[in-house]
């Protein structure tokens, strides 16, 4: 069962870096935030305990439903351009994936005992979503990449916790999700007001901002 | 908190200090601030003198050093929105600006030194940092006193630290320049009293020394300063700087004679030190609101625009000329038997030791009598251009008396440069309890007195003083001089206009102006002013000169070539900083990227 959560949420990633256009952006993150919820939901099921089942109901109205469903409505009310604005190709940005996938391996490798397969493997698809996450972060030109790459290298942590540590604290983790929602709900409205201000939201232009 | 406080005869000194010097200037700011802003401001300046004067208590009484920075950190801020406080211009926030970046340097320092105390002593408290520093490695303590000698010389203003005091204390409202300047530079001195002389009990002969060099250059520099200074708040500012010298010359010398085991000298040299401490609040307290009143009453400090305020203001004239008298160190005023003590705890100092120390402390003893020949002059300037001949400018001549809170607080500090000078048996008795406690030197069974001072048998026969029969000479003597003057036979009064070479037509114009007067002194010193002129000629054909520009300058040396330099190269450093800050957030996130990716490495060496 972790075998096949890890493959999907590692092929989510990978989509969301050969992705060009944010629609195809947010449906990924969509796709992957399910992986991570049903992974949650069948530890909770396994360990029988309620909270784990109360944190896998909230990721799932919180990640697969109302965070996706606000950028949505924020890209179909600030009728910008779809593209994402990509500094290196999807070609090349699949490159880089593959190697910080190794580089992830390399170092999940160097932290946790060899011994464990399914742990180093975890390890590796969370250090790769957190590195992917800053990755989306700094090679594509709109603000909404901003956004996802941030929710992504969320998402990594929540892997990394809840799946090699057995999860954070139960309100460590509930105060933490209110924090991204909201966090998002936040950067969607400046998005807005980025867009209404520039008719852009093009981040690499707002250099000219600097005093 | 009992534990919290320490009230050991040297902070009740610091007190007393305080207090003389902060009452009169009260009641003067209640004539002072009247019809100066709304009522907002008014009251606000008064919390913000409150909180002052009780941050300047605290610093002087707690016992511990955290407790010590929280209130040293306290009355630099206070006293920088005091600075800034007055006015709305822009000279006002750029004097705060130097104050308060200075002021922080030197509590870096003071942070450094304190740390560094406290981990050898395990403990905050004085009494744990003083039992600590008896064992501590001398060269640990040679850094402590350099940084102590650093944070605590940029609140006194010794000389390369100097820099902000003409700025601010002629910036702030004149009650609070007599504060700052009469009590608040001296808590820097009780920091150099009680952490170097009682907590790490001077013990290095180079320290004393040190101290005494940069002692000596303040006075000069400072005097000199102040002779070329036109504007009356500045000039008393700079006089504050060769005061601060003159006090350290007697710490100085304390520790200079405490290392070398010299222990009654040595609190005979604090003594004056600290007498010549108080004596400066007095007088340079008294200087500043005279300086106030006179600002208040024309609207200007430049002493050029000044003249003939003595007709005008005779009561403030009065005070001032005390003030300028004691400062000038004549009899039988405050100032003078405090720098007498100086030179004489110099000489006999220059009796006890030998070889280079000798000529050392003769020639320091030259250079403080020059000092005091200095400030006379530059208070012959100060007095006569302001108060005497007629008029120069329009606001002098309507100038008017101020008002009696004003009058009260001067009449009071004035009162005090007498009592002062009189009263220095009983004073010095006291002031050797202080300086007995901050130097662990029991004075119980020696009397000190200028009379007979017992180390040095030599003095009891030699040096012979009494300020009370040296004012009633002086009384005397004058008496004679009067009565010479209403010998019968003598014409009355005279009233003839000066011989002006028969141009008929004197002004104010053709009097003598404070750059005229400066002028021996500037080619005299030219060495150290770099004096330059500027003048323009505007013509209208090459034989008419419509108008003729002539402007004397000196250079500020220290600012020119001490610090100029300092902040170009901070700007230079901040301006290739701006390089690697274009602007793109994509290039900021990656500069974490990175950074995150180089700890890791670097955490992956050690493993």
């Amino acid at each position: 069962m972790q075998g096949i959560v890890l493959f999907g949420v590692l092929a989510c990633t990978y989509l969301m870096v050969i992705a060009k256009r944010m629609p195809a952006l947010i449906r990924n993150f969509r796709y992957q935030s399910f992986f991570l919820f049903l992974a949650t939901f069948v530890t909770a099921f396994q360990e029988r305990q309620i909270d784990l089942y109360i944190i896998a109901g909230l990721l799932f109205v919180l990640k697969v439903i109302a965070i996706p469903y606000v950028l949505y409505r924020v890209i179909k009310r600030t009728k910008v351009n779809e593209d994402l604005g990509l500094f290196v190709n999807a070609q090349l940005s699949l490159l880089s994936a593959l190697g910080l996938t190794y580089l992830s391996w390399i170092l999940a490798r160097h932290l946790v005992a060899p011994v464990d397969r399914v742990e180093v493997s975890t390890f590796t698809v969370a250090l790769f979503m957190v590195s992917t996450g800053i990755f989306l972060m700094i090679l594509r030109m709109t603000a909404l990449a901003q956004i996802i790459g941030l929710l992504v290298m969320e998402n990594g942590l929540f892997l990394l916790a809840s799946m090699v540590s057995g999860g954070m604290p139960f309100f460590v983790e509930i105060a933490i999700f209110f924090d991204v929602f909201v966090s998002v709900v936040i950067m969607g409205f400046f998005l807005y007001r980025i867009n209404k201000l520039f008719t852009h939201i093009d981040v690499n232009k707002l250099s000219r901002l600097k005093g | 908190m009992p534990g919290l406080f320490l009230f050991d005869p040297l902070s009740i000194f610091f007190i007393f200090v305080i207090a003389i010097v902060s009452l009169p200037s009260a009641v003067y700011s209640v004539g002072y601030l009247k019809g100066g802003g709304s009522r907002f401001a008014t009251t606000l300046s008064w919390i913000l003198l409150c909180l002052f004067v009780a941050s300047m208590g605290l610093v002087v009484t707690v016992n511990n050093v955290i407790a010590f920075l929280v209130a040293w950190e306290i009355m630099s801020l206070v006293s920088y929105f005091l600075v800034i406080a007055d006015a709305k211009h822009e000279r006002s926030v750029q004097a705060g600006t130097i104050y308060i970046i200075m002021t922080h340097i030197g509590t870096a320092f003071l942070v450094a030194a304190f740390m560094i105390m406290a981990k050898y002593a395990g403990s905050f408290n004085f009494a744990a940092i003083k039992s600590a520093c008896l064992v501590m490695p001398p060269q640990i303590k040679n850094i402590i006193f350099l940084l102590l000698l650093v944070g605590f010389g940029t609140k006194a203003g010794i000389v390369p630290l100097h820099i902000w005091l003409p700025y601010a204390h002629p910036q702030a409202p004149s009650h609070i320049s007599s504060i700052m300047s009469g009590v608040m530079i001296k808590t820097a001195i009780y920091g150099i009293i009680r952490f170097v002389i009682y907590l790490l009990s001077a013990d290095t002969a180079w320290w004393g020394i040190l101290i005494l060099i940069l002692a000596i250059i303040s006075c000069l520099v400072g005097v000199i300063y102040a002779l070329m200074e036109h504007d009356l708040k500045r000039l008393l500012a700079y006089h504050s700087v060769e005061n601060i010298g003159i006090i350290l010359l007697g710490v100085g010398l304390s520790m200079f004679f405490l290392s070398i085991h010299l222990p009654y000298l040595a609190v005979f040299s604090l003594i004056a030190g600290l007498y010549h401490l108080v004596n400066h609040a007095i007088f340079k307290g008294l200087l500043f609101l005279c300086a106030g009143s006179v600002y208040k009453a024309t609207g200007t400090r430049d002493i050029e625009k000044l003249g003939g305020l003595i007709k005008k203001m005779p009561q403030t004239a009065v005070c001032f000329l005390l003030g300028a008298m004691a400062i000038s160190a004549l009899p039988p005023l405050n100032g003078f038997v405090s720098e007498w003590l100086t030179l004489q705890a110099f000489f006999l100092g220059a009796f006890k030791v030998t070889g280079v120390s000798r000529l050392f402390l003769g020639v320091c003893a030259a250079l403080l009598a020059l000092t005091g020949g200095l400030a006379a002059a530059c208070f012959v300037k100060a007095f006569g251009i302001t108060f005497l001949a007629q008029s120069r400018s329009r606001h002098a001549e309507e100038a008017k008396e101020v008002s009696l809170s004003m009058k009260v607080g001067m009449y009071f500090l004035s009162f005090l440069t007498v009592a002062f000078g009189l009263a220095a048996v009983p004073v010095m008795r006291l002031l050797a309890k202080v300086a007995g406690t901050a130097t662990d030197v029991d004075t119980k069974g020696v009397i000190f007195s200028l009379n007979n001072f017992i180390v040095n048998p030599l003095a009891e026969k030699g040096i012979y003083l009494s300020p009370l029969w040296l004012a009633l000479v002086l009384l005397i003597l004058g008496a004679i001089a009067f009565a010479l003057f209403l010998l019968p036979g003598r014409r009355k009064a005279v009233s003839y206009s000066t011989w002006d070479c028969g141009y008929y037509q004197l002004d104010a114009r053709n009097e003598y102006t404070a750059t005229a007067f400066s002028k021996p002194f500037r080619i005299a010193f030219s060495f150290f002013l770099l004096p330059y002129r500027r003048t323009q000629k505007i013509r209208e054909s090459f034989y008419h000169v419509k108008s003729f520009v002539y402007e004397t300058h000196t250079t500020p040396v220290f600012r020119k070539y001490g610090y100029a330099p300092v902040l170009a190269l901070v700007f230079g450093i901040a301006k290739s900083m701006r390089r690697i800050q274009p602007g793109s957030i994509h290039l900021y996130l990656s500069y974490i990227f990175v950074t995150v990716i180089l700890l890791i490495l670097f955490m992956g060496r050690f493993h």
